[in-house]
Formats: C-alpha cells, structure tokens, sequence
C-alpha cells in the first residue's frame, strides 16, 4: 500500500475528490428520499440512467449543450415524480422489507424497458466529452470535468443546506423526517414535503447524470448500478438516518474508489470492487447502524 | 373565536370500540376536561378530533363545519392544535425552531399568534431558544409543546396528559399557563389523568370510562372523592 | 397426528415439480430448455426460501453460493484433458482431480455449505439494512473473484465441456431433494424458533432464542442447498460468473416474493410460474405458437414483463401469490381467534 501513496499524484486526488463529490450528490439524492418516506430507492441508479440517456440523444439529434441538459433534467425529474406516484406513495404503509424488494423491482423493470429501447450497446456519450479535456495548473494537468464536478458538488450541498435550514420547507423536511406523524399533526403538509424531497432528490440525479456522463464514453442500460451500488454501501456506512454522516459516507466511498481506481496496478485494480465492499462490510460488523450513528432509532424488521 | 363541537362520536380499531356515542362541546374562554381510567379512549377522542383515528360514527364539528375525513395537517390549519401526549417536541431542531414548526398549523390569512405568544408566557422558551431542545427538562419540554401549538394562533387547544411525569411544581405552572390561555379567549379540551386538580380547573370535566361518557362534573365537585371514583368503577 | 395433516406441505410442492418435469418430457427438445432451467430455478428459490421465509432477513448474496457450488460441481467434472486447455492457469489440486456426477453434486452442496457458514459467522448479528447491504457484498466479492481468478475457475469465460448430466430426471428429483430438505428443517424446532424472531425479535430473545445460532444455521442449510442447485446448473449449461450475480439475485428474489416469502409453496410456485412466464417470453423472440396463433416479441420482453408483474404483485398484494400460507389438510376442531385489541388512553 505505501508503494500507492507513492503513486497518488494530482490529478488522480482531483479525479477522487470529483467522483467523492457526485457520491455525496447521489447520497444526499437517496437519504432524503429514506428520510420522508423511510424508503431506500434501489432505482435511484435508473434515474441517472435516464439522465444518461437523454444527453446522448440531445446530442444526437443536434441539441446544444445547454439544450442537452435541460433535456436531461426534464426527464430525470419526470421520472422521478412518476415514481413517486405509481411506487413511493402506494407502497408506503408497508414494512421496510417490501419497499426494498419494490424498488429492486422497479429498477430491474427500468433497466429492461432500456434494454428493449436501447439495446445492450448502448450510445455516445455525447459532446460534452470534452470537458475531459485537462486543465493546466501549474504544470498539473487536471481534467476539467474533475474541477467542475467537485465545485457543483460542494455548491449542490451548500444550496440544500441553506434550504434545510432557512426556508419553512426545509424545516417542515427535517421534521417530517424526524417524525412525520407529530408533523403532520402539526400542519405540516405531508404531500409538499415528499413531492419537496423527491424532486430534490431528482435534481441531484440528473446533475450527477451530467457528471458521470462525461467520463464515461458509453451510456449502457446499466449506467450507474455500479455506482448506486456503492454509494448505497457508502451511505449505510455513514449512517442511513444521519444526513451528514450519509453524505459523507458517499464521499468516502467515492473518493476512496476514484483514487485506488487511479493509483492500483491494473492487475490489482480488477479486485477494487472487493476491498471497498470488504471494507463496507467490516465497519457494518463493528457499527451496524453506521460510522456515526447514536444509539437510539427503531430496530428494523428486514 | 371558534366552537368545538363533537357529536355522538364513534371510534373503532379494527372490532374493537375506543369510543361511542360520545358528545361534548368546548366554547371560546372556557376549560373543558376529560378523565377517566386506562384506556377509556381519552386518547383516542383527541386523535379522532384531529383526523388520526379512525371515525366509524357521528361528526366531529368546527364553527359547525364538519371535521371528519380530513387529513391531520387540514385540521391542524383549521385552526386546532394538539399538545400530543408525551410532548413529542423534536430533539434535534433548537427550541425556536420547534416553536417555527407550529406556524405551519395557522390558518389561511391569520398574521397573530407566532413565537411572541409563546415566549410571553413561558419565558424559559426564550432563554433557551437557540438550544437544542433535547437538552431541556421534562417540564420545559412540556412548555415547549404548548407554546409550539400556541404559535399556530389556533382558536382550540387540545391537551394529552400534559401533567404526565412531571413534578407538582412543575405541573401548577403548566395549570396556570392553561388558565391565562383560557382567560385570553381559547377554547380548551384537556385530557388528563389527574382527576382532582381537573376537575378544580375545568369549567366543566367528562369522566368517560369504557369509550362512554359517565358523569359530567363542575369545579365544585372537586372535593367529591366518592362521585368521582364511583364514576371511574361503573 | 400433526405429520398427516402437514403432508400436504411436502407433497403439494413435490407434485408439482413432477408434473412440470413429466411435462417437460413431452415437449420438444427446444422447449425442453426451458423446463430444465425452471426446474434449476426452483432448486435455488427453495433455497432462498429456507433462509428468507423463516429468518425474515434479506439476502442478496445467496447466489453467490450458488456460484460457488457451480465452480466447485464444474471444475471438479471437466475431463483433465480439456482443464489443461481451457482453464490452464487451475491450481495443480483442481486440475488433477476428477469426481463423478453424483459426487460433484454432493461436494458442490458441501462447499456452499462450508462458504455460506464462514460468511454467515460474522454476518448474521446484522439485521435489515445492514444485512441487505453486507450481502450484497458478498455477492459483489464472490462475483469479483471469481471473474478474476483463474486459479479457481474459468474466470472471464464460460465453463465448457462440463459433462451435461443435467437432464429432467436429474433437474427434477435435485428439485425434490431441496423441497424434502426445507421441508424437514420447518417441521423441526430450530426452523420455528427461527420463525419466532422473525415475528417478533425481542419476545423470541426474552424467551431465550438465540436469533444468531438460528439465523446460521438457517443461513448455512441454504447455502448448501444453493450450492446444490449451483452444480445442477453448472451441468445444465456453460455457466458464466456475470450470469451469476445480480440478474440472477433479482429474478430469483422476485419468483420468491411473487409466489409468497412465507412458505415453501409459495417459493415452488413462484419459481415455476415466473420462469414459465420467463421461459414463454424468452421463446417468443423466436416466434411461437400459441393455439395455433403466431407470437413474436422483441427481446428483452421476458425481463420487462417479469419485473413488471413483481412490481404490480408487490404494490398490490405484498405476501404474494400464496399470502405466506401453506397447504395443509383443514383441522377437525374449530380453533377460536383472538382478536387483538389496542390499548388506548
């Protein structure tokens, strides 16, 4: 391992700080979601799929870039609610056990309506690419895309939190997430503060899908499995009802898989699925509730 | 301000019956009291009233518009707030931010209540406002959870055992808030297991045992042991 | 007294296994496929079902078990020759030794067995999320490992020249052998104290249940049985470790819950239904007929409309096809219920 931290140079850090940041998106994405509606969205990896999708053919049928990405929030977003209706909403009086095989459900349906629609090769990623393209900073070469993930997602998370906290919204969020029948008793509308975090939730999908997108050159039906996978792992590393500890454990996770991805030889590259989730695994044995959970909190009946 | 008014009121889970047939009424500027034993569906009553039990008969009325069916937070906007039992303030969020939390009970186009009124007559709650509230005592806790539904600016207040756990002193100074909230013109349904200082407070106080109303009991019955625990056995 | 009126619960699910077997020998060849891989189907999602079903806890991981009886009943069965030409890099242990069907099936058992021991010992103390999420790593690793290395296995490719002893016969009774296993452990004690936390964990742990050496030992009679059905795969079918992993958890997760999580009829059904529903899909691509009408869909189809039938099963009837129930022969005497009633203030 120290032969790696001889390996770890700039812009592989700045490529696992980017990728940190679009996990900690994703986290956020599916933590607000479990936090109203107590509910872990397996297909939170088909909304970014979706997002994928529509930027190749916005590039494909000849959209600008901006055009393109507006595209690819209209559709994420509207998948979202969608699930929201048909899924979330239907299923929410059941036990947590049933919401996570739906979920399951409902992803392997999306993954295959792509595969029908799309077939298993998948298209261009389209002309953002260029924002691979390196930056020269003092004689590094960063990537591009590395910045500017990073920044969006550090003012992503500045922009929530300032909504959490300031806005009545947030706050009505934060209890409901809490205590949604005390909320609710209190006046709090239950139907905003799901349809608040789903779009929310949403947004942070698309955005991410902008993101991924550029380093990857193809979108396949199973764009971003691998990464909900993992951040799913990251956030239930964290601490699934503490936001900031969720975020953080998508970050770490993350950054974590950019850097090792970046600095391993190849030949020990191939295992880095399995250290990260040996690593998931031991500090779920040793804080089953996460790194920073507190004690307290309903026992779940899985 | 506005009336209260519940009629003939059933409320069952599932085969079992909490309530029947239970009619009370609670008018601007008086105490209503409701006690009774465990599970004589004290409870339950105030659940109904606010949309969270389920209601199999007779109507739940407000300035004579019917409650029944409706969600718990349209309710709430109507203009009745519920002090829940147990006081269920929310630990992680700062006393004022428990206290914001209450303003999303106001009425359409109402601009009073809000946190003043709460400060006014708890003034721990303002020492205390930027603290989390999971750090305050049980009976600050308590103040907390009236003051939160007093910034709804509601026009009725309902009280779930709010002198649970809490020491006598405690409980004079949450007695007397009641009284000043009566006195400023709310109507009051407090459900309580503390029959004798109930019944010395209330304007008028219900016994209900077994889901049904027994006996109704003024101020002056206070010092009747006898009627009381009659009513509580029959 | 009990055993009699229990029977139903073995031979229900034994009966239709036979039938679909019986069944299968009557078609053609080409359809013969799909009955021999249902019937493989529903040796895992018995499997599945003895852990799941009792314990109520999720796994994602038990087709990793399923891999590993695969490796073991394939490695151990291809003729020496052709293991030095496809899989060279074996380790030496592997290369030389050679079993027969019958061994291979029962070591394939055996290994699984011994894996999903080692994994459940620090596994079981977790519950819910955690538990989902822990065994998804473990099919995420096994997955990865088994990809990459080509000491144990074939890798990157499929397994060939295994010898293909998996015809209906063996599918069939390897089916009936799962259904008598799961079927024995639920008449024992230890499958109902397991069935006891599921219901309601602290009161299983107040009356002095150790949910731990239960969940293991559920845990591990279902890692033996999954690496059972592995070998029975492995000799139906060149297998490849990416066909092992979360396609496979998913549709054998989704015939267990469509059929019903809570019993073993519930998983023979769902398995036998689903994968028929599958099977129909997948053999419509090639245009089939159907009383004498012409059907051709485009691929993929199968999987859309298997996913689609879970979602809508789950939305609208959670416990599944069989609602969790067994069937059993009515009792004599009139059993009265209690209602359970709330206690209110």
């Amino acid at each position: 391992m120290t032969l790696a931290f001889l390996n770890l140079t700039w812009p592989t850090f700045a490529n696992g700080l980017a990728l940190g940041g679009v996990y900690a998106l994703m986290a956020v994405g599916i933590g607000l979601v479990f936090g109203v509606l107590r509910l872990v969205n397996f297909a939170y990896g088909q909304l970014i799929m979706a997002g994928a999708f529509a930027l190749a053919y916005g590039s494909q049928w000849g959209f600008p870039n901006w055009a393109s990405i507006l595209f690819c929030f209209g559709v994420v977003l509207g998948l979202s609610v969608l699930m929201d209706w048909l899924v979330f909403r239907p299923l929410r009086t059941h036990s947590p056990a049933v919401m996570l095989v739906a979920t399951f459900a409902v992803a392997f349906l999306l993954q295959s309506i792509a595969l029908l629609a799309f077939g298993p090769l998948g298209k261009s990623a389209g002309e953002l690419a260029i924002l691979n393209a390196p930056w020269d900073i003092g004689g590094v070469f960063i990537k591009k895309i590395a910045v500017i993930s990073f920044v969006t997602a550090v003012g992503c998370l500045v922009i929530l939190q300032l909504l959490l906290t300031r806005t009545p919204l947030g706050l009505h969020m934060r209890a409901a997430a809490m205590d949604f029948r005390t909320a609710r008793l209190l006046g709090v509308r239950a139907n905003w503060v799901i349809s608040g975090a789903v779009i929310v939730s949403g947004l942070f999908a698309a955005v991410s899908a902008v993101m991924l997108s550029v380093t990857e050159l193809t979108v396949v039906p199973a764009f971003g499995t691998q990464d909900t996978i993992l951040v799913l792992a990251g956030v239930v590393l964290g601490g699934l009802n503490r936001p900031i500890p969720a975020t953080l454990g998508g970050f770490a996770i993350g950054f974590a898989n950019g850097v090792l991805g970046g600095v391993l030889p190849s030949n020990q590259s191939q295992y880095l699925p399995s250290f990260l989730f040996a690593a998931v695994i031991i500090v779920l044995l040793v804080r089953p509730n996460g790194l920073f959970a507190r004690g307290g909190g309903a026992v779940e009946r899985v | 301000m506005t009336a209260l008014a519940v009629e003939k009121l059933t409320v069952r889970y599932g085969a079992v019956e909490a309530v029947r047939d239970l009619s009370l009424e609670v008018k601007p500027g008086e105490i209503v009291g409701l006690i009774g034993p465990n599970g004589a569906g004290k409870s339950s009553t105030l659940h109904a009233i606010m949309g969270a039990a389920p209601v199999t008969g007779g109507d739940v009325r407000l300035d004579g518009r019917s409650l029944v069916g409706r969600r718990p937070e349209d309710v709430a906007r109507r203009g009745i707030a519920l002090v829940p039992e147990g006081r269920r303030i929310f630990g992680e969020l700062t006393v004022e931010e428990n206290l914001r939390l209450g303003l999303a009970g106001r009425r359409r186009g109402s601009n009073g209540g809000g946190l003043e009124r709460a400060y006014e007559l708890f003034p721990v709650l303002r020492e205390f406002r930027s603290r989390q509230a999971g750090v305050l005592s049980g009976g600050q806790q308590q103040q907390l959870a009236i003051g939160r539904a007093l910034a709804a600016h509601p026009g009725v207040l309902l009280l779930d055992e709010p002198s649970l756990g809490l020491a006598p002193k405690i409980v004079d100074v949450v007695f007397e808030a009641l009284a000043q909230i009566r006195d400023s013109g709310l109507g009051v349904l407090l459900v309580e297991q503390r029959a004798q200082r109930t019944v010395a407070l209330a304007d008028r106080s219900h016994v209900l045992a077994n889901g049904e109303l027994r006996l109704t009991l003024g101020p002056d019955d206070a010092g009747d042991t006898d009627r009381l625990v009659a009513a509580y056995l029959a | 007294m009990s055993w009699i009126r229990r029977a139903p619960e073995l031979l229900v699910p034994a009966a239709l296994i036979l039938g679909t077997a019986l069944l299968g020998l009557e078609v053609s060849s080409y359809l013969q496929a799909y009955f021999l891989d249902t019937l493989v189907k529903v040796a895992i999602v018995v499997a599945l079902y003895v852990f799941i079903g009792n314990s109520g806890v999720l796994s994602f991981g038990h087709v990793s078990f399923v891999a590993v009886g695969a490796w073991t009943a394939g490695v151990l069965t291809v003729p020496e020759g052709q293991k030095r030409i496809t899989m060279p890099g074996l380790a030496h242990f592997l290369l030389t030794t050679n079993v027969g069907n019958v061994a291979s099936l029962a070591l394939a058992a055996v290994i699984g067995g011994i894996f999903a021991f080692a994994v459940g010992l620090p596994l079981m103390r977790l519950s819910g999320l955690a538990a989902g999420i822990a065994t998804f790593g473990v099919l995420e690793i096994t997955n990865n490992v088994l990809t990459y290395e080509q000491r144990i296995g074939p890798g990157l490719n499929a397994f060939s020249s295994v010898p293909s002893t998996t015809g209906i016969w063996q599918a069939a009774i390897g089916g009936v052998i799962c259904v008598a296993v799961a079927y024995v452990y639920q008449r024992t004690r230890f499958s109902r104290m397991l069935r006891a936390t599921r219901e309601d964990p602290a009161a299983a742990a107040a009356a002095g249940i150790s949910i731990y050496r239960q969940r293991l030992l559920a845990f591990t009679l279902s890692g033996a049985l999954a690496g059972f059905a592995g070998g029975l795969y492995v000799h139906l079918q060149p297998l490849q470790a990416g066909g092992l992993s979360l396609d496979l958890t998913f549709i054998t997760l989704a015939m267990l819950v469509v059929g019903g999580s809570g019993s073993l009829l519930g998983a023979v059904v769902g398995a036998l239904a689903l994968n028929g529903l599958f099977s129909f899909f997948s053999a419509a691509t090639n245009t089939v007929d159907v009383f004498g009408w012409s059907l051709t869909v485009p691929s993929g189809t199968a999987e859309l409309a298997l996913g689609a039938l879970m979602a809508v099963v789950l939305i609208l009837r959670p416990s599944g096809l069989t609602g969790g129930r067994e069937l059993s022969l009515p009792r004599r005497r009139a059993v009265v219920d209690l209602e359970k009633a709330r206690v209110t203030t």
